[in-house]
C-alpha cells in the first residue's frame, strides 16, 4: 500500500501442475534435449527459420510468463502490464539505460532549490495517437484524473503533490506537498494518456490513446496484445510490422515456442534449462543484474533471535555461492547490502564470508551452542521451497533446527500482516524489488520501525532509532552527497544488526533469436521492447 | 496372510465340519490356486521386496537420504550415485529407499484405519438396516460422487497440509468402498442358515457379528485391501507432489518427483525413478489384488 513494491513482492503464481502434465512436459523435455543434433542437421533442409538466422518475418512475439493484468497506464501493477504500456504510452521523463533519469515527453527539466517545485519543458509537435495534441493542459487533465480516482495506482503518487500548474501552453510545473528525493524517480512511473479518452471515459485497455511508438490493435484477455507502429511517432519510428505479447505460464512451452521460432524473445528463461538451450536454434541467452533482493527476514522480538551474535552467526552460515548455483543454476550475484547494487546509493559492506567456526562460536558466545529450533515461511512455489530447504541445510550446520513451511501465498500473507502480540512468523523466505529504483523504496517499507505488520512488511520488527532517522532525514534531501552519506550509514546500520539473512541479487535472464537486437531487459523485469529490431 | 487361517468362505454345510482340518485344506488350495496366477506372484514378490525395502531400506542405503553436496548437483546416473543426485546433491536412490517407509507407511495406515472404519460401518449397516443403514450407505454415496484426488485436496485444503493430515484425507476416501462392499457381503451372509442358527441358540449380537458375520466376508475386505493400497499410494503421491503432504524434504516419492519436474529436460533422472517406482509400486498392488480376488473368488475357475 505505501509503495508499490508491496504487491510487486506477492505477486507470485502457484503453478497448478498435475501428475500428468509432469508426464506430457517429460516427453516434451526430451525432444527439448535433442535439439541440437536436428538443429545442426538443419542447414540441409533450407527454407525452415530455424535453419537460418534472418527473421522470417516482421512481426515480433514477446513470450512472458504471465498475463497483461491492465493496460491503464495508471493503474499497471506488474512489469509486464508495465513493458506493454511503454510502448503505446509516454511519461514526461524515463530512464535510460544506467538508470538515470532522462528527458522524453518533456525537452528537459528544472528542481528548484527547495525541493518543493519541478518545471517541466514540453516536447511541441507531439500527437496522441486519436490525433489529440500534447501540451500542458494533456499533462493537468492526467494530473486531475489520478487526483480524483483513488483506486487507480498512481493516486497515492499524485497524492503527495500540492498542485499541477500550466505555466504556459509547454510549461508545466509540479509542486510537492514536502520534499520527496524519489519524485523524480516515481514520475518516470506517470505516464501521460490522451486527454480526450480521458474525457470519453474510453476503456483504456483497448484505446488507442498514447503518444508511444506504437498504437493498440488488439488485446485477447488470457492470450495476448497486439500493438502495431505509430505512423505519426515524434521520434525514431519503429521497424517492425507488429509487435505481440503472449502470456505462456509454462516454463516448458515458452522454450519450446522460441526453439521452434513462434516466439522471437522470450522472458523469463527458465534459469534450470539456459545453458542448455544457449547457442542452439539460433538462440542467444542472456542477463541483467535485478533489482530483486533475496533475504529471509529473521523476527527480532524472538528471544534467540534478538541477540545480534545469533544473527550474525547465522548470516557467517550460509554459502552464498552455493546458493546462487543450487537455486539459481549460477544466475544469482552476492549482494553485499541489504538492496542490490542495481538501486542507488548503494554501498557495499565487508562480506559476511562463509565461515562455520566463525559461526559457531558467535552462537557458543551467545550462549546458544547447542542450537535451537525456527519455522521458515515462505510462498509454495518450487523455486522458493528449493531456496528455503537450502537455508534448513545451512542452517542445521550450526545446530539451528529448520522446519520449512511452504504455503498458498495468501495464507502467507493471512498469516504475516497480523497485529504484533499475535505474530508467529520466525523466519520468512522472500524478496522484494522497489520498483523505482530508489533507496528509500528499497528500505522503508521493510525495515523502518512504522512499517512492522500490518501495516507493511517489516517482519524482522527491526527497530533501531538511529536507522530510522536517517532515513527520515534523507527522504527530505536532495543533495546528492548528503544522500550518499546517509544511505550509506544507514545501509552500514542494518548489515551490522544483520536483521535478515543476505542470500542474493536474482539475474534476470532472457532467451531470444539471434536476428532479434534493440530489447532491453531491465533490472526491474520489465522489457523496453521500443527499439526491437529484426534482420 | 494370518487371515487365511479363518475359514475363507464357510457355507452352512461346512460348518458342522473339522474347523482344523478344514483350514488346513482350505489353505493349502488356496496356495495351490494362487500359485498359478504367475503375474500376481510376481507382484506379490515385488510387494514383500518393497516391505523389507521399507523396513531395512535406511540402513542398507549407500548414502544418507538428507547428505547433500552442492559440488554434484543433479549428475546423471554413475557408479557412485546409482541413480544419479538431485537439485542438493543428495543420492536418489537412497532417497528412494529411505522414501518407501513413507509413501508404503502412509498408504498402509490410510488404508488400514479406512478398511477398519468402513467395515465395521458396511457389518452395521448390512446388519441392522433402517436408518444406520440408510445414513451410512447415503453418505458414501456423497462421498463416491466425488473424484478420489479432488475429495483429498479438499480434506488436506480444509485440515491443511502434512503427511499425518494426507493420511487422514486418503482414509476418509476409503473409508466408503469398504462400507459399500461390506455391507453387501453381510446382507448374503445374514440370510445364512449358520447366522439363523447362532440368533435362535439365542447368541448375542456382537458375536454375531464377530464369531459369524465377519469372517464370511473377510475375503471381499481383502481383495478390496489390497486393491485400495494402489489407489493410496497414487493418492498420497499426487497430494505430496501437489505440495499438499510430505515436508518438502522429505524423500516421499511424489514429492520428490514434485521437485523433479523442475528439472525435465535438463536432469530427466530425477523424474523418472521416482516416476517409475510409483508406477511399479500401484502396478504390483493392483496386479496382486486381482490375483487374491481370482483366487478367493469360487465363481472363477
Amino acid at each position: 500500500m505505501y509503495e508499490s513494491e508491496v504487491t510487486e513482492m506477492m505477486k507470485k503464481r502457484v503453478p497448478a501442475l498435475m501428475l500428468a502434465s509432469a508426464i506430457a512436459l517429460s516427453a516434451a523435455g526430451c525432444s527439448g534435449g535433442n535439439q541440437p543434433s536436428s538443429g545442426s542437421a538443419a542447414p540441409s533442409t533450407s527454407g525452415t527459420p530455424s535453419s537460418t538466422a534472418t527473421a522470417p518475418d516482421k512481426d515480433l512475439v514477446v513470450a512472458f510468463n504471465t498475463d497483461i493484468q491492465s493496460m491503464d497506464p495508471h493503474n499497471t501493477t506488474d512489469t509486464l502490464s508495465i513493458t506493454v504500456s511503454r510502448t503505446m504510452y509516454e511519461s514526461l521523463v524515463t530512464f535510460d539505460e544506467n538508470q538515470k533519469v532522462v528527458p522524453l515527453l518533456a525537452e528537459s527539466y528544472t528542481a528548484e532549490s527547495d525541493n518543493l517545485t519541478y518545471t517541466f519543458k514540453l516536447r511541441q509537435g507531439v500527437k496522441f495517437h486519436d490525433g489529440t495534441d500534447f501540451n500542458a493542459d494533456a499533462v493537468i487533465a492526467n494530473y486531475e484524473r489520478c487526483l480524483a480516482d483513488t483506486t487507480l495506482r498512481q493516486n497515492s503518487r499524485v497524492a503527495k503533490w500540492e498542485s499541477c500548474t500550466k505555466v504556459d501552453d509547454y510549461t508545466v510545473a509540479i509542486k510537492l506537498k514536502e520534499p520527496n528525493s524519489s519524485f523524480i524517480n516515481q514520475f518516470t512511473q506517470f505516464q501521460i494518456v490522451s486527454p480526450k479518452a480521458l474525457e470519453e471515459g474510453t476503456d483504456l485497455n483497448k484505446a488507442e490513446a498514447g503518444t508511444g511508438q506504437y498504437t493498440f490493435k488488439e488485446h485477447t484477455e488470457g492470450d495476448h496484445v497486439t500493438v502495431v507502429p505509430y505512423a505519426d511517432y515524434w521520434g525514431t519510428k519503429a521497424t517492425v510490422d507488429s509487435l505481440t505479447f503472449r502470456a505462456v505460464p509454462e516454463d516448458g512451452s515458452r522454450v519450446a515456442m522460441l526453439q521452434t521460432g513462434e516466439a522471437d524473445y522470450i522472458y523469463p528463461m527458465p534459469t534450470v534449462q539456459a545453458d542448455q538451450v544457449n547457442g542452439t536454434d539460433n538462440i542467444t541467452v542472456g542477463s541483467v543484474a535485478s533489482n530483486i533482493m533475496r533475504y529471509v527476514t529473521l523476527n527480532t522480538n524472538l528471544p534467540e533471535l534478538s541477540d545480534k551474535r545469533v544473527r550474525q552467526a547465522m548470516n557467517y552460515a550460509i554459502d552464498k555461492q552455493a546458493y546462487a548455483q543450487v537455486v539459481f543454476s549460477g544466475y544469482c550475484e552476492e549482494v553485499l547490502s541489504c538492496y542490490p547494487s542495481t538501486v542507488s546509493y548503494y554501498a557495499p559492506q565487508t562480506p559476511y564470508t562463509y565461515d562455520l567456526d566463525k559461526a559457531k562460536s558467535l552462537m557458543e558466545e551467545a550462549g546458544y551452542g547447542d542450537g535451537f529450533s525456527l519455522t521458515l515461511w515462505g510462498d509454495n512455489i518450487s523455486a522458493e521451497q528449493t531456496g528455503m530447504q537450502f537455508i534448513m541445510q545451512q542452517l542445521a550446520q550450526i545446530g539451528i533446527t529448520v522446519e520449512v513451511l511452504p504455503m498458498e501465498p495468501s495464507t502467507l500473507s493471512d498469516m504475516i500482516y497480523v497485529d504484533e502480540d499475535q505474530a508467529e512468523i520466525n523466519m520468512w523466505y522472500v524478496n522484494w524489488s522497489a520498483s523505482s529504483f530508489d533507496a528509500d523504496g528499497s528500505m522503508r517499507s521493510i525495515l523502518h520501525s512504522d512499517m512492522v505488520p500490518p501495516k507493511s512488511a517489516n517482519t524482522a520488527y527491526f527497530r533501531n532509532s538511529e536507522f530510522d532517522s536517517l532515513l527520515d532525514q534523507a527522504i527530505k534531501t536532495s543533495d546528492t552527497d548528503t544522500l550518499t552519506d546517509l544511505y550509506a550509514q544507514a545501509q552500514a546500520i542494518v548489515w551490522d544488526e544483520a536483521p535478515w539473512l543476505f542470500l542474493g541479487n536474482d539475474e534476470l535472464v532472457y532467451g531470444a533469436k539471434t536476428y532479434v537486437s534493440g530489447i532491453v531487459l531491465n533490472p526491474d523485469g520489465s522489457v523496453n521492447v521500443t527499439n526491437a529490431t529484426l534482420a | 496372510m494370518s487371515e487365511t487361517k479363518q475359514p475363507v468362505n464357510p457355507t452352512p454345510s461346512e460348518f458342522m465340519d473339522d474347523p482344523v482340518l478344514q483350514n488346513r485344506s482350505r489353505t493349502r488350495e488356496f496356495f495351490k490356486k494362487f500359485f498359478q496366477r504367475k503375474t500376481a506372484v510376481v507382484a506379490g514378490c515385488f510387494i514383500l521386496f518393497l516391505v523389507i525395502i521399507a523396513i531395512i531400506g535406511p540402513s542398507i542405503a549407500p548414502y544418507d537420504p538428507a547428505a547433500y553436496d552442492y559440488s554434484a548437483i543433479r549428475s546423471g546416473p554413475t557408479a557412485q550415485h546409482l541413480m544419479g543426485t538431485d537439485e542438493f546433491g543428495r543420492d536418489v536412490f537412497s532417497r528412494l529407499l529411505a522414501g518407501a517407509r513413507l509413501s508404503l507407511g502412509s498408504a498402509l495406515a490410510a488404508v488400514i484405519v479406512g478398511a477398519a472404519l468402513g467395515t465395521i460401518l458396511g457389518i452395521l449397516a448390512g446388519y441392522y438396516g433402517g436408518i444406520l443403514e440408510a445414513l451410512v450407505m447415503r453418505s458414501s454415496d456423497v462421498l463416491f460422487a466425488m473424484p478420489d484426488i479432488l475429495l483429498c485436496i479438499a480434506i488436506v485444503a480444509i485440515i491443511g497440509p502434512g503427511l499425518i493430515n494426507v493420511i487422514i484425507a486418503v482414509t476418509v476416501f476409503t473409508i466408503p468402498s469398504f462400507a459399500r462392499i461390506m455391507r453387501s457381503a453381510t446382507l448374503s451372509v445374514k440370510g445364512s442358515l449358520y447366522v439363523e442358527v447362532a440368533r435362535s441358540l439365542g447368541c448375542p449380537d456382537s458375536r454375531i457379528l464377530i464369531k459369524h458375520i465377519f469372517p464370511g466376508t473377510v475375503q471381499s475386505m481383502i481383495v478390496n485391501f489390497t486393491m485400495r493400497i494402489g489407489s493410496a499410494i497414487l493418492a498420497a503421491s499426487s497430494l505430496s507432489f501437489l505440495g499438499f503432504g510430505a515436508d518438502v524434504s522429505a524423500p516421499e516419492w511424489g514429492a520428490m518427483l514434485s521437485s523433479g519436474r523442475n528439472y525435465i529436460g535438463v536432469a530427466d533422472h530425477l523424474i523418472l525413478f521416482p516416476g517409475l517406482i510409483i508406477f511399479l509400486t500401484v502396478l504390483a498392488f493392483n496386479l496382486f489384488g486381482d490375483g487374491l480376488r481370482d483366487t478367493l473368488d469360487p465363481k472363477v475357475k
